[in-house]
């Protein structure tokens, strides 16, 4: 498989502090998951990856070329960025948010078939006609979703960024997102970086890990049992480690037992 | 997007019910009845003497008489000059909304109105004044190039200090545009102050706001440089949709979100700026116009601007032929007038954004 995304001792400054320095590669067609507790810098490397932000030091090349260094529009055709949050304002029709992603292509034939396929895919297509601003956080996040479908619908071995799209969802509509994304990036060989927060997720969807934690990257490993110690050693807990009925790995982070808890005196009980 | 979904007609409805024909269609009524109210009345064989048979047009028009002489020299190009004025402050407003994402964003409410009308007062005291005597060919585009360039002035600071102080909140926005006017409000203030009799004359003016000096040559030149800032806006119709989006997102699908911001503050400031030049402050149309159309049509931008041009032509032309009317053979400054109806319209629209203020 060849490369697309290459970041060489990349560093970024974000409000006085330093990120990285990230040297990492990603390969066409890949998933990778990225791990880490809050404020790591996970969002960071997002946007040093789509070249939202241009290192300080160090490099970040695009199918061989610095993400600087491509014409925006052009980028557009080969790389989406699901946002964390996306509100859009002045309530637009869905069908024309989801256009929204094909918007940099001067001649654009088949918009509303794509458009319609791409919401189709997000399970997005009974929102079609109508405003963006009157649908739930979950239709939000379809439909964002659709938008970034269409960007990358007719393209091959592209880049999608995905900023933790699934955090405020109900389990059933992550599951059914996932997979469509799932779908939708191995149909096309389109590399996906998704910054997630269940570790199950990262482990049963995606090939490979990074695990950041204090601004920098402390691992890159495959998806895989042998991750657990690394996992546990990044959020500071332990896990313990099933099989499921189809044999897929299944963690749980471990609580204190309660008896180990020292327990605090009440002043009421105290008195008492 | 095709010529028709441009003009606002719905798919499968005829096009006598687009909102662009209605419009159009009140346009041409509000013209009418603006054209007919008045202290001098104006009959039908006055419309012939301007129209008909060429025994008048031989000396027409300066040989009109009476409310043929009215009808021409004052009341149409009064009626249109409001249209085109009102139309580029309906303009200006919905493209101020679309930069900032923001229904509540004005440039009479930001201090773009106030900062060309401020670099009007000083031009007036210290230019045309005896310090700078200024050739006669010059005066008529000394006003409006410093009106230009004072609206220039503040969408740029607006755009850097607003960003810069208080990034991503609309109430910064909106307290930076105070602090902005209250600024306008003190130089105009002092040029009051410093200003001759005759120059506070021409001062009231540029605070007030009025259509009086509407005339031919101004209407040919308004609707030449609404028409000049329309053109350009057929390529940024898209991107602005997509600034929608917000700003990482919009660059995210390929929008060069730095260089669509520059050409729009170009464009807010020339049609802020030179309405500002020839009609004083008059506010609340760009608030108002672009917030109806909305509601009446959503908020894709392909139908918010052309419409809210129209809208802006018509709400302005409206409350011109109130101003001129309620008080016969008085005149109300129709910008008194609109800052009357549009302040608590404003403070309508400030309650339902309770709870998005941040």
């Amino acid at each position: 498989m060849s490369t697309l995304l290459t970041l060489e001792a990349a560093t970024l400054d974000v409000a006085g502090q330093r990120f990285g320095p990230f040297s990492l590669q990603v390969a066409a067609g890949e998933r990778v998951a990225v791990l880490g507790p809050s404020g790591a810098g996970k969002s960071t490397l997002l946007k040093l990856m789509s070249g939202e932000r241009p290192p300080a030091e160090g490099q970040v090349l695009f199918q061989r070329r610095a993400t600087a260094e491509w014409p925006l529009a052009a980028l557009s055709q080969h790389r989406a960025v699901l946002p964390q949050a996306g509100d859009v304002a002045f309530g637009l029709q869905t069908e024309l948010v989801i256009g929204l992603g094909r918007v940099a292509r001067a001649h654009d034939p088949h918009l509303a078939s794509v458009v319609r396929d791409a919401a189709g895919l997000a399970h997005a297509g009974h929102l079609l006609g109508r405003r963006f601003d009157t649908l739930s956080g979950g239709e939000q996040a379809r439909v964002q979703l659709a938008r970034i479908f269409a960007q990358l619908w007719d393209t091959r071995q592209g880049l999608v960024l995905v900023d933790e799209p699934l955090a405020a969802l109900d389990p059933g509509l992550q599951c059914e997102l996932l997979d469509s994304l799932d779908h939708y990036a191995s149909t096309r060989q389109h590399a996906l970086v998704a910054i997630l927060h269940d570790i199950n997720q990262a482990l049963a969807g995606f090939d490979r890990l990074l695990l950041i934690r204090g601004g920098g990257l402390v691992a890159d490993l495959p998806a895989t049992a042998p991750a657990l110690p690394a996992l546990e050693a990044l959020y500071g807990v332990s896990l313990s480690c099933f099989t499921d009925a189809h044999g897929a790995l299944v963690v749980a982070p471990l609580r204190q037992p309660r008896g180990k808890v020292p327990a605090l005196a009440l002043p009421g009980e105290a008195l008492a | 997007m095709s010529a028709p979904a441009l003009w606002g007609a719905r798919a499968g409805a005829g096009w006598r019910a687009s909102p662009a024909f209605l419009l159009v269609a009140a346009l041409l009524l509000a013209g009418v009845l603006a054209v007919q109210a008045g202290a001098v009345p104006v009959a039908g064989r006055d419309w012939w003497a301007l129209l008909g048979p060429p025994a008048s047009a031989t000396d027409a028009p300066a040989g009109l008489s009476g409310g043929a002489y009215v009808l021409w020299h004052i009341r149409l190009p009064r009626a249109v000059f409001a249209m085109l004025v009102g139309a580029s402050m309906g303009l200006a407003g919905a493209l101020t909304q679309g930069l900032f994402r923001n229904p509540l964003a004005d440039p009479g409410l930001l201090g773009v109105s106030a900062g060309a009308a401020c670099a009007a007062a000083l031009t007036i005291v210290l230019v045309s004044g005896p310090v700078l005597a200024l050739p006669q060919a010059w005066r008529v585009w000394t006003l409006p190039v410093a009106a230009f360039a004072g609206a220039l002035g503040v969408c740029f600071t607006l755009d850097r200090v607003a960003r810069w102080i208080t990034p991503g909140s609309i109430s910064g926005l909106l307290l930076t545009g105070v602090a902005l006017n209250a600024l306008a409000a003190a130089v105009i203030g002092l040029c009051t102050y410093l200003a001759t009799d005759e120059q506070l004359r021409s001062l009231s003016f540029w605070t007030l706001g009025s259509l009086a000096g509407a005339q031919w040559g101004l209407v040919l030149l308004m609707g030449a440089l609404l028409l000049a800032a329309v053109w350009p806006l057929r390529q940024l119709v898209r991107s602005l949709n997509a600034l929608a989006l917000g700003e990482a997102a919009a660059a995210h699908v390929g929008v060069d979100v730095q260089r669509l911001r520059s050409r729009v503050i170009v464009l807010v400031a020339v049609l802020a700026g030179f309405s500002v030049a020839w009609c004083g402050m008059i506010g609340f149309i760009g608030l108002i116009a672009p917030h109806l159309v909305r509601v009446w049509v959503g908020g894709d931008q392909h139908r918010v601007l052309p419409l809210s041009l129209l809208m802006g032509g018509l709400l302005l032309l409206l409350a011109d032929t109130l101003a001129r009317t309620v008080a016969i053979p008085a005149e109300i400054p129709v910008g008194i007038f609109t800052a009357l109806l549009g302040s608590p319209f404003f403070l309508f629209l400030l309650r339902g954004a309770r709870g998005r203020i941040a």
